[in-house]
């Protein structure tokens, strides 16, 4: 549904959750490419770190040093945007993404039970990632979708009305 | 030249140029208004609100911070009351919690004259002390000082830290203006912080 | 084809509107809410049945955003019979066209059930939750596909535009917002007119302009309602108020969890630079604007305006001291102005229908209608808006439907993370900017929850103290340690650790956070935990002194050990 470029397609290509050494696979083009796409325009620090997190799935350390490189920025300011927002991961996050939601709704509805089961489920605490890279844990507040509360996302599929026994069968179904 | 604007600090009449902060103008007319997130080289911050001070303007008063706000035609400061004081020790004796209770420089200077009790809000949340309150002046001196910083903020929220980054240190050779700004004595000498901030990757590995 | 002059567009419209009379419409909603409910599967199926029966030529099957009563969604409705179906499954395709659509006969169990008499309703107006609204920016949205500008177009779109630029002068089109008596639908409901003026007066070239879709109150949607389903309206009254400021260069920002809002934005503003409503030479005027959508990284403090600002700028989105109104000095230090989504989308009425049409509506403060998500325990769970002035009770229990179950109505929660608490007692507050400050709690802004005896008050201000703690930036000392403090005593109380003074350390801190903290969020933080204690001072005092709580939600003093939310740094 997201409009594609060549661009996103070419990045998406080297997405890369593998223990591949990061030097292989070419950071510094990567970040060129990008830099080059927004116009070396340091105002759109954050607009380009979006674009890098959604392709490449997270943000390791020599990509940052290389974006404060090639746009101009003191390194401080491009951890800083970094470490800042939610949006962006600094370690590898697993193939799925499960976003629990708390928004002041679902949570009246009972979500906290559903993130209490997740955890247990999976092993994990929110903002986490299983071992084997397969879920990250995560949550939001309010996808806009009240009315199913409590709600589930994994990557694109939306579940509402989930209850806590649902949630078994619902990540079985993810590889 | 600016146009002049004549403002009343403390019912001290001030006349200054328009565009200075009231924290110009008060040091100006000689009245001392604390600070410690605030350095004369660096812009005005606004992270500690200890220059906090009572304003009036068209019969409604408010609390701004002296650092930021800018001098008005016929504004009326106020910087010693006992609401002011009671902001001021507040914000002190929260500063406490994450430096804890062992400071020293200007924080502690201020800490007495203000009567405040370290322990209060301290007792109620323990952890680990860290000795920094986050003023951002290292950062700020350090990014002034050699465009890019060897130390620098991460995280949000209550999360929030001054972390060090290796592979900038090599800039730490020589310059020693972190120390200089350092208001709780977190940057004890010239040498650098010690215990030294938390380098960038042992932050993050360790939240993960 | 770019348009060239108002009659082009005219021209254009009449063309679209004889193209289009003698065809049925099945709209059906694919906003984020439906489309969790299999609602693209929904539409499809009903496209494919269309097509099996040869029907393409007269019935037009339209994807639509948020068409109001979420609770029962999928839903869709037929036009022009006005027929609404609700929790639709893709199963059902096949006998809505058999049945309604060839045969005119309504398949009853997919209509309205009205909950106390038990009588099905066929046309839309006259279901309760419809009915007391007034809604005057949503009702387009069954009108219009939003990714389609030709349907804008044809109810009208653009011509508010071409009315602002050929028929008024800018410093008219501002007069005209004055008049109306606009007030911000985002947050303190300053005068809109008044800010614009600021804008356009103040010293310093190029000007900008900002559509805020920052939303960050967590039980708040209806930012995205509006921009998933009539993006146009919003650029449209966007581009209206550059040439009243005179700003070239226009920005939405939106936050990272509306992907559909974005992207549906990013392609309005692509066909709308095609027919020639942005770009050089505004449909012949001479006149060139320019609109880029930024999208958010996911923190709440960036909606506030400075801080919204600081993103745009590439820098981490923290509030900046904000003396010096950013209409004055904002963006780049340039005077900047900041409206939010649904103040833009009522530019276009404002000057279609005159500021006097709009004054009609609402109370002497407050003028207009209110957009918002009503949400919680209720019945009618979904996009809601009401003329300014109706009462919370009518919000709750007509347009609402009640509360679910038919449970003892505890409290209405308003305003998102800086708003308040609304007890029973009070519900007959009117919605109004004045009004409910003057009551002592917060104007609604984009959200209400219903809340009934099962939820506790302590258990959801944590929540919100939970929230801000990880949304504030951390800059200032009042705000960061403040949150941490109030934090840990409130977990405190709900595991029934609570002492006797943490009223009053709850005190202290919320009142130096009022005063002292740099930017809205630390001030507007304390408002729930103010209102709380100020109308549920039994339930604290019950966790703390009895040990007890009287919702039986704290699971720690129910005797049970299970233990979530967040653990302190």
């Amino acid at each position: 549904m997201l409009r594609r470029t060549r661009l996103d397609r070419e990045l998406k290509s080297k997405l890369s959750i593998e223990k591949k050494p990061v030097k292989l696979l070419g950071i510094a083009g990567i970040v060129n490419k990008v830099i080059k796409d927004y116009q070396y325009d340091k105002g759109m620090l954050i607009q380009i770190l979006l674009r890098l997190q959604r392709n490449f799935g997270w943000l390791p350390r020599e990509m940052l040093s290389e974006v404060s490189k090639q746009l101009g920025l003191p390194l401080s300011q491009v951890y800083q945007a970094a470490t800042f927002y939610k949006a962006f991961s600094l370690a590898p996050r697993g193939r799925h993404l499960i976003r629990v939601c708390m928004g002041t709704s679902c949570k009246v509805r009972g979500a906290p039970v559903i993130l209490d089961r997740a955890q247990r489920l999976l092993g994990i605490e929110r903002d986490e990632t299983t071992p084997d890279l397969k879920f990250t844990l995560e949550t939001v507040k309010c996808m806009g979708c009240s009315a199913l509360g409590p709600v589930v996302v994994i990557d694109r599929d939306y579940y509402g009305s989930v209850k806590p026994a649902d949630l078994e069968k619902i990540l079985s179904k993810y590889e | 030249m600016g146009k002049i604007v004549t403002l009343k600090i403390d019912d001290k009449e001030v006349k200054t140029e328009e565009g200075m902060t009231i924290l110009e103008a008060a040091k100006q007319a000689g009245v001392e208004i604390p600070t410690l997130c605030y350095h004369e080289g660096l812009d005005p911050y606004g992270a500690c609100r200890i220059c906090s001070v009572e304003i009036e303007k068209r019969g409604r008063s408010r609390i701004v911070a002296a650092c930021c706000y800018p001098a008005e035609e016929g504004l009326k400061v106020i910087t010693r009351s006992p609401r002011i004081d009671k902001i001021r020790k507040t914000i002190i004796q929260l500063a406490a919690v994450t430096a804890g209770e062992d400071v020293a420089g200007e924080m502690r200077a201020l800490a007495s004259e203000y009567n405040a009790d370290l322990s209060r809000f301290r007792s109620r949340v323990p952890m680990e002390p860290i000795k920094c309150i986050l003023c951002g002046l290292c950062v700020r001196r350090c990014i002034e000082a050699n465009w890019d910083s060897a130390i620098g903020f991460e995280g949000r929220g209550v999360n929030r830290r001054v972390v060090l980054f290796p592979e900038k240190a090599g800039i730490c050779s020589t310059c020693n203006y972190c120390y200089v700004v350092c208001p709780t004595g977190r940057i004890s000498s010239a040498y650098g912080p010690d215990p030294p901030f938390p380098f960038i990757d042992d932050v993050l590995a360790g939240r993960k | 084809m770019k348009v060239m002059s108002p009659e082009e567009l005219e021209k254009f419209r009449r063309g679209l509107l004889a193209r289009r009379k003698h065809k049925r419409v099945i709209a059906v909603c694919v906003g984020t809410g439906c489309v969790a409910l299999r609602a693209q599967k929904v539409a499809e199926a009903i496209k494919d049945d269309v097509k099996k029966h040869g029907l393409e030529g007269r019935i037009e099957v339209r994807k639509t955003g948020c068409l109001g009563l979420c609770e029962l969604g999928p839903m869709l409705i037929i036009y022009p019979d006005e027929i609404p179906y609700f929790r639709v499954k893709p199963e059902d395709a096949s006998e809505i066209i058999s049945k309604t659509i060839m045969k005119r006969k309504l398949v009853e169990r997919l209509l309205y059930k009205d909950t106390i008499t038990g009588e099905t309703v066929s046309k839309i107006k006259e279901i309760p939750f419809y009915k007391y609204q007034l809604r005057l920016l949503l009702e387009n949205n069954a009108k219009i596909d939003p990714r389609k500008i030709e349907d804008y177009i044809a109810i009208g779109g653009y011509s508010a535009l071409a009315k602002a630029m050929f028929e008024l002068t800018p410093e008219q089109v501002i007069e005209e917002v004055k008049e109306s008596n606009l007030r911000g639908r985002g947050g303190g409901g300053f005068p809109t007119g008044r800010k614009w003026e600021t804008c356009r007066n103040a010293l310093g070239k190029p000007k900008y302009a900002i559509v805020n879709c920052s939303e960050g109150d967590p039980a708040a949607f209806k930012d995205r309602a509006l921009m998933e389903a009539n993006p146009h309206a919003i650029l449209e009254g966007l581009i209206i108020g550059m040439y009243a400021m005179e700003v070239s260069n226009g920005f939405v920002y939106v936050r990272n969890e509306y992907p559909l809002a974005a992207e549906h934005m990013e392609l309005a503003v692509k066909q709308a630079e095609k027919m020639g409503f942005l770009g050089e030479d505004i449909m012949g005027s001479g006149l060139s604007f320019r609109v880029e959508v930024h999208r958010g990284a996911g923190m709440f403090v960036s909606g506030e305006s400075t801080a919204l600002m600081s993103g745009i700028e590439g820098k981490t989105g923290e509030p900046r001291p904000k003396y010096i109104h950013t209409a004055v000095r904002g963006l780049y230090e340039k005077p900047t102005d900041l409206n939010n989504v649904e103040t833009w989308m009522n530019i276009p009425l404002i000057i279609s229908n005159g500021a006097g049409w709009f004054k009609s509506i609402g109370t002497e403060g407050s003028k207009g209608t209110k957009v918002f998500s009503l949400v919680g325990k209720v019945n009618n769970v979904g996009l809601v808006e009401v003329p300014m002035g109706t009462t919370l009770r009518d919000v709750v229990y007509n347009v609402g439907g009640g509360v679910q179950n038919d449970e003892r109505l505890k409290a209405v929660q308003v305003g998102g993370p800086g708003g308040g608490f609304v007890p029973e007692e009070m519900l007959n507050v009117p919605v109004d900017f004045d009004e409910m400050v003057k009551a002592g709690t917060s104007m609604v802004l984009g959200s209400v929850v219903v809340l009934d005896e099962d939820t506790c008050i302590v258990d959801l201000t944590r929540y919100f103290a939970d929230f801000l703690s990880e949304e504030s930036c951390g800059k200032c000392i009042p705000c960061r340690e403040g949150l941490r403090v109030l934090l840990k005593v409130l977990n405190d109380v709900y595991e029934g650790k609570g002492k006797e003074e943490d009223i009053e350390m709850i005190d202290d801190i919320a009142e130096i956070m009022k005063e002292a903290s740099l930017c809205a969020l630390g001030s507007t933080v304390v408002n729930p935990v103010l209102t709380s204690l100020k109308y549920f001072r039994d339930d604290y005092e019950a966790h703390i002194k009895l040990k007890r709580c009287p919702a039986k939600v704290c699971k720690k003093l129910r005797g049970e050990n299970q233990k979530w939310g967040r653990s302190l740094p």
